[in-house]
């Protein structure tokens, strides 16, 4: 059975962190603009938003593009045994799963003064009003969850 | 739980004069795991225990070990 090289598998070990601050980044960028495009999407930062929503599918091909960049001509390859043992590794696996627990938490205990901001501060229409609490529920719930995943999976 | 974890895992890596990284890739882990159980802040799985004692070439009980009271 051959072994990847260590110097490779730390390749793709900060490739897999970089890819989940680049995944982190993309969750804040896409909740802020459906946020504002909810909330606003007739004020002058929800213009401003809909200019972000064309130029957000193009940052993510850049950001992809570099990240792909970085990996030094390897590849990303789920069958090869170093991309495995990434998958599979139980530090990963165990901090994935403290930042689920935490970050369902946070999405739970944020529901009321999320309610609050919402149906009371913003005068949302009810319908308007339900997609800003699914929108910001989810990227409150995402952005907490790849936050902690970093933060327990540092060196 | 007055029981702990208490690991060998650094003396045995350095006794055969290997890396983290070369225990991991041995073990099919990353370096992350192999230092995250020497330092004690993971407790690693019974596969995963027996991987790394496979990997160094000696039982579990050599590099693991329960300090604490026994009921």
């Amino acid at each position: 059975m051959s072994q990847p090289a260590p110097a490779q598998s730390e390749l793709l070990l900060r490739f897999s962190r970089r890819s989940m601050m680049a995944m982190l980044f993309v969750v804040i960028a896409l909740g802020a603009v459906g946020l504002t495009l909810i909330v606003s999407p007739e004020g002058a930062v929800g213009k401003q938003a809909n200019l972000m929503s064309w130029l957000i599918p193009v940052g993510i091909v850049i950001l992809v593009a570099a990240l792909q960049t970085s990996l030094h001509r390897q590849r990303w390859d789920p069958r090869s045994p170093e991309v495995k043992a990434i998958m599979r590794d139980e530090w990963r696996q165990t901090n994935m799963n403290r930042a689920t627990r935490a970050a369902m938490i946070v999405a739970l205990v944020a529901q009321w003064p999320l309610a609050l901001t919402f149906g009371f501060l913003t005068k949302l229409p009810p319908p308007r009003m339900a997609m800003a609490m699914a929108a910001s529920t989810m990227t409150l719930g995402l952005t907490t969850l790849i936050a902690l995943f970093l933060f327990f999976d540092r060196e | 739980m007055d029981e702990t974890l208490r690991n060998t895992l650094k003396v045995q890596r350095a006794m055969r004069d290997l890396t983290q990284a070369g225990l991991a890739e041995m073990a099919g882990v990353t370096r992350r795991s192999v230092n995250a159980i020497e330092t004690g802040h993971m407790i690693p799985s019974v596969l995963l225990a027996l991987k790394i004692a496979r990997a160094l070439g000696v039982t579990v009980e050599t590099i693991f070990r329960l300090d604490g009271k026994e009921s």
